[in-house]
């Protein structure tokens, strides 16, 4: 009765291994792909002038999440035993603008820095090797904000579960915003 | 900018397309997404872990990796380590692998590497706040429809637009 | 940017909207109606039903379940009898939400197997007798409940000055826990109420 994927119960711990390089590798391969190992590319979307960060990203969300919902509708893949990222409201918020400000100096993100690094760009590995500090300093730092950090959460919370929508028409509303802001670049980029 | 040599990037939506792809395939073949963060936070537990193990379990942030099979056993350091074999690849087929810094008009060599470091580890911090970054958040919990992941994905967008005309001398 | 480019894009938005409008029509990937059973089972064995619960044979643990899920067992039915907010709020990997009356209609086959959750155990007892009543033979219950379910599985606690025995099965345990998820710990220094709110997984 249950759906035949995901297929993660069944493998062993160097199938799970390999899957998971083998993932990063096709994750690294397309980003490089995109130019998305270049920052001052990244930085462009920043300026206006390159919008290939957004394309990118949010062609693969409307992707993945159309996938998601219709191999969920088919029963194929079993919704309901994925891992959905846990929301802090608090935490998200202020960490994501101090990412996004951390991105605008850097001009590469984690996965992209990875993928800088390993065309052999030295800003890559120098966004790596801050990466790495900063989790690390912040992880040290942690312990007296613990409970900003670590406080009350709803869990895995979803967008239709917030709003109390159907998730078919969250789906719709999403490809809608991501359809009109591509038309809305296109026409920006011809602009510039 | 490639060089004349090198192959010219993809089309976005369909490199965009592509990605979607590997992440639908990630959540029907692992159960899960993909990510960056974890890999750097699994490593970095460790390394505490190794040095000053009371140090490692009193945090919050890393006790959650040292706990099961231990830090580097991390799914995500598998994940990262196949970035980078892929986006090496990648380059090494388009002819865009060569040693450089890639900078602004600008600046110079020492201030982009200076604040390559610095923007590093600024996400670092919000990355750890936020538990995960654009991979993790933005594209898979985006994907998920993860209230938090929007969250972070728009805050993301506003914290670099609201700094980068600071940041002009840069990049432009 | 040259036609085909643009052309295919078009298409590519197309078959999105698409994609997305009969999104919103569908509305829940979520499961079909099933057809109501009737309910005109009679005779209900006393004797049976009470050996079974005499010698155990009415419930599972909850480290049992999860091997049973993480080993895709066939035919694996988890019913979840609880409310939907705290159904929505946390539930097990494949999990669904019944309430008790659902339960008694629903028309499981012979060859599934049932397994009754609620928070205490209370409502799983009571539906377990109510399935069994009804013919139903494979049907379990998780007796302590979902509270269970978070104390041995998702947050394990290795106690302080642990036997080996003891040691060993919480090395067990720590193994299914980090696949469900959940975060096994040594003792805290005040011991601390499960609650689903401390459900953490690994990130991103």
């Amino acid at each position: 009765m249950s759906a035949p994927l995901p297929l993660v119960g069944e493998m062993s711990p160097a199938a799970t291994i390999a899957l998971a390089a083998g993932i990063g590798m096709a994750f690294g391969w397309t980003l490089e792909r995109a130019g998305l190992g270049s920052a001052p590319k990244l930085a462009g979307q920043f300026y206006f002038t390159d919008f290939t960060v957004f394309k990118v990203m949010f062609s693969a969300i409307v992707t993945a999440m159309l996938g998601l919902f219709w191999l969920g509708w088919l029963g194929v893949l079993d919704l309901s035993s994925l891992y959905v990222p846990e929301t802090h409201w608090m935490p998200q918020l202020a960490g994501g603008l101090l990412f996004g400000a951390g991105f605008v100096i850097a001009g590469l993100c984690p996965g992209t820095s990875c993928v800088a690094a390993a065309s052999g760009r030295g800003d890559g590995a120098l966004v790596m090797a801050g990466m790495f500090s900063g989790v690390l300093l912040a992880g040290l730092l942690a312990a007296p904000i613990r409970d900003f950090y670590d406080g009350p959460t709803p869990g895995g919370l979803t967008l239709p579960q917030f709003f109390h929508l159907p998730y078919g028409i969250v789906v719709c509303a999403v490809v809608a915003m991501a359809l009109t802001a591509f038309a809305l670049a296109g026409r920006w980029e011809r602009r510039a | 900018m490639p060089r004349r040599s090198s192959d010219p990037y993809a089309d976005p939506y369909l490199a965009g397309i592509g990605l979607g792809v590997v992440l639908l395939a990630a959540f029907a073949l692992a159960g899960r997404g993909l990510g960056a963060t974890g890999a750097f936070a699994s490593s970095a537990a460790g390394l505490v872990a190794r040095i000053a193990p009371a140090r490692a379990a009193a945090s919050p942030v890393f006790a959650r990796y040292l706990a099961g099979a231990g830090p580097w056993s991390e799914w995500l350091l598998f994940e990262l380590a196949g970035v980078v074999a892929g986006g090496f690849l990648s380059a090494l087929a388009a002819g865009r692998l060569r040693r450089a810094v890639e900078r602004g008009p600008h600046i110079g060599r020492g201030g982009r590497l200076a604040l390559a470091f610095a923007g590093g580890g600024i996400m670092g911090g919000g990355a750890v706040l936020a538990r995960g970054c654009t991979s993790g958040l933005a594209l898979t919990g985006g994907a998920l429809l993860s209230a938090g992941s929007w969250l972070f994905m728009i805050a993301a967008f506003a914290g670099a637009y609201a700094l980068a005309p600071a940041l002009r001398k840069a990049w432009r | 940017m040259g036609a085909a480019r643009v052309s295919s894009h078009r298409l590519l938005a197309s078959v999105a909207a698409l994609a997305g409008v009969l999104a919103a029509v569908a509305g829940s990937p979520a499961p079909r109606e099933r057809p109501a059973v009737p309910a005109s089972r009679t005779g209900v064995d006393v004797t049976r039903l009470a050996a079974a619960v005499a010698h155990e044979k009415d419930h599972i643990t909850a480290l049992e379940l999860a091997e049973w899920i993480r080993g895709r067992r066939p035919g694996l039915r988890i019913i979840d009898l609880r409310s939907s907010g705290d159904f929505d709020t946390y539930h097990l990997p494949r999990a669904e939400n019944l309430s008790i009356e659902s339960v008694v209609s629903t028309p499981f086959r012979p060859d599934e197997t049932v397994v009754l959750i609620s928070d205490g155990g209370a409502h799983a007892a009571q539906a377990w007798v109510l399935l069994q009543t009804l013919g139903h033979r494979n049907v379990y219950l998780l007796r302590g409940g979902l509270g269970e379910w978070l104390a041995e599985v998702m947050n394990p606690v290795l106690p302080v000055n642990a036997s080996p025995e003891a040691t060993a099965a919480f090395r067990r345990a720590s193994e299914l826990s980090r696949y469900f998820g959940g975060v096994p710990r040594n003792a805290p220094a005040v011991p601390s109420q499960p609650d689903a709110t401390a459900v953490q997984r690994r990130g991103c």
